[in-house]
């Protein structure tokens, strides 16, 4: 029963995953040549060359972990590619550095605590990583026999045959094992592995040189190399864990499916205490080996200053991942008190952060970001529609233009024609508005919508400002 | 100058050639010995079935007959000779696989040289599904 319902999980997960269209998901790294230095574009990045070299170092210094303790703060204007500048970072690193992304308000939630979600998230950013090794027997089945011994007893005796490309040799069976190949079918020409501690049997699948064995086939029917080399072979597998990982099994109190639901709510000071002695323990015993991570948060100003003082605690553990913080915030009000700080951000930490500046992109740079955006929206473009886009991009936001890639596209499949012309872009920006016109618009006939105070213009800024 | 260079490229070319060469030497070793290593099994496994007092051992390409009680001990002490050369092989295979990747210009394989954890460690993590 067991078997079948894992047998299910399987084929749930192997479902391919729907890749969705983000607002960075043209980023596939810091588009960095060996010797760290920016190219013009690469991988997604355009322009920036500063803040990505800076990046690069920054990438190096994790990657050699001598960057653990200390923060990095990107500052810079809405829409100059902060978020974009911490993906690439993300990607570059690797899918073994564990990297945490959340934004500054996430937080704020009724379920725990500002602290306790924080350091959730500080343990997701560093991951531990563990060995296994197992002995296994690796082979192609030659042949399996099981006879009953004469006499109808209970006693049988089995025989199993299994090859390499290079050797072959017999094995006498016990009833355990002849049970147990019988339940997973085994016969001619599987692909086996049987490890060697429990005795549990794998198939693989079939060898390639049995492929004709029979004319069809069930869609499962996997075919492999037959294995090479010798028999009894020693695994070894390496995996990263995070350190949230391990405090939630540890700390569930209903089954382990807390970790899935997502739901794992507080988890108690005594039991992260209990993990990070055993991690220590592993360590020093050379079972684990620590990967300090990335937790990057957006919107840094949204954080206030209780988790301002927390994180600068946080950051002197000897455990803390890299903190990557992004702001577009001048100098602010920092959250929670009534002083104001650059960034929004109080100067104690400040101190210890390293700041990358990301500067506004020039007319070319915008061209060919949009460009590699209306290649990765699928959406041909012609060159004017394209400068007109551009244009649209310097005297509204990088952002507006963006949004109207898609809405392009789609005006222009409805007249049928396969490329965005110039018409389809002006077509759209006449339709959608971008936050001047819209702010115009409003200061304009502000008398005839409701609940307006007639105030417009200089006191608008200050209410957006959030209230304590 | 010119000489210098192409001197420098040389031993380089020779030191990597030489360790991938031991790499693959060694890969090779331990195919034998466990060959090797199967066979005694095997014969261990038929001189329990059979009950001859005598059997036939090769030694080279000479036949002697020998005790079976002699002669099982013999495999015996052959086989643990054989577990501890194959286990050194593994172990030194994986410092000089390093090595290569270093002289290579590439990053060590991660936790190549972690020991292992005990089964009984592991089993949480897998029961939880964060280890397959």
């Amino acid at each position: 029963m067991a078997s079948i319902a894992a047998a299910q999980v399987q084929e749930v997960r192997s479902i391919t995953r729907i890749e969705r269209i983000g607002a960075h998901s043209h980023i596939r790294g810091l588009g960095l040549d060996d010797s760290l230095e920016p190219r013009a574009v690469s991988q997604g990045m355009v322009g920036q060359k500063m803040a990505r070299k800076a990046a690069g170092v920054i990438l190096q210094m994790i990657r050699e972990g001598k960057i653990a303790g200390r923060a990095v703060l990107l500052a810079g204007q809405p829409g100059t590619g902060k978020t974009a500048i911490a993906m690439g970072l993300a990607q570059a690193l690797g899918p073994d550095t564990p990297f945490t992304s959340m934004a500054g308000s996430e937080i704020y939630s009724l379920e725990m605590s500002k602290t306790e979600a924080l350091t959730q998230a500080i343990r997701k950013s560093i991951g531990i990583r563990i060995k296994e090794e197992s002995e296994i027997i690796e082979g192609e089945v030659v042949e399996v026999v099981v006879e009953r011994a004469a006499g109808g007893g209970g006693a049988r005796v089995g025989r199993l045959t299994l090859k390499t490309t290079d050797m072959e040799t017999n094995y006498d069976l016990g009833a355990k094992m002849i049970d147990s190949l019988l339940k997973e079918k085994v016969q001619a020409g599987d692909v086996i592995t049987i490890d060697k501690a429990t005795g549990k049997i794998n198939k693989l699948g079939r060898s390639f040189a049995r492929a004709r064995d029979y004319d069809a086939t069930g869609q499962q029917a996997r075919f492999v190399q037959c294995p090479e080399g010798e028999l009894q072979k020693r695994k070894e597998v390496v995996h990263t864990v995070t350190l949230h990982e391990v405090d939630v099994i540890n700390s569930r109190t209903h089954g382990f499916l807390a970790l899935f639901s997502g739901d794992t709510g507080e988890i108690k000071s005594e039991i992260r205490e209990q993990i990070n002695s055993k991690v220590a323990e592993w360590r020093e015993e050379g079972k684990a080996e620590m990967i300090p991570g990335v937790l990057f948060v957006d919107e840094a100003h949204m954080l206030d200053i209780e988790c301002f003082s927390f994180l600068n605690r946080a950051l002197e553990s000897e455990t803390a991942p890299v903190v990557i913080m992004a702001t577009n915030r001048g100098i602010t009000r920092i959250r929670g008190t009534n002083y104001r700080s650059p960034h929004g951000i109080p100067l104690d930490l400040l101190d210890r952060m390293i700041i990358v500046p990301t500067t506004p992109y020039s007319h070319q740079e915008l061209r060919e970001i949009l460009n590699i955006r209306c290649e990765e929206e699928d959406c041909q473009m012609s060159a004017d529609a394209l400068t007109v886009l551009t244009r649209v991009a310097t005297e509204t936001s990088l952002r507006y233009a963006i949004q109207l890639i898609t809405t392009a596209s789609l005006v222009a499949r409805r007249r049928k024609a396969t490329e965005v012309s110039m018409e389809d872009v002006k077509k759209v920006y006449s339709l959608f508005l971008d936050e001047h016109r819209s702010e115009q618009f409003l200061k304009e006939y502000q008398d005839e919508f409701m609940f307006d105070d007639g105030a417009g213009g200089d006191n608008a800024p200050q209410m957006m400002e959030v209230s304590q | 100058m010119m000489d210098q260079d192409q001197e420098k490229v040389l031993k380089y070319l020779v030191l990597v050639e030489k360790l991938a060469e031991e790499i693959l030497c060694d890969r090779r070793e331990i195919v034998l010995l466990d060959k090797r290593r199967n066979q005694n099994r095997e014969a261990l496994r038929n001189l329990t079935k059979s009950n001859q007092q005598k059997c036939w051992l090769t030694v080279g390409s000479v036949l002697i007959k020998h005790n079976t009680e002699v002669a099982r001990s013999l495999l015996e002490k052959d086989q643990k000779q054989l577990d501890i050369d194959i286990n050194k092989l593994r172990c030194d295979l994986k410092v000089k696989v390093n090595n290569l990747r270093d002289l290579e210009m590439q990053p060590p394989v991660p936790g190549l040289m972690l020991v292992p954890m005990s089964l009984k460690e592991t089993e949480g993590l897998s029961k939880a599904g964060i280890i397959p």
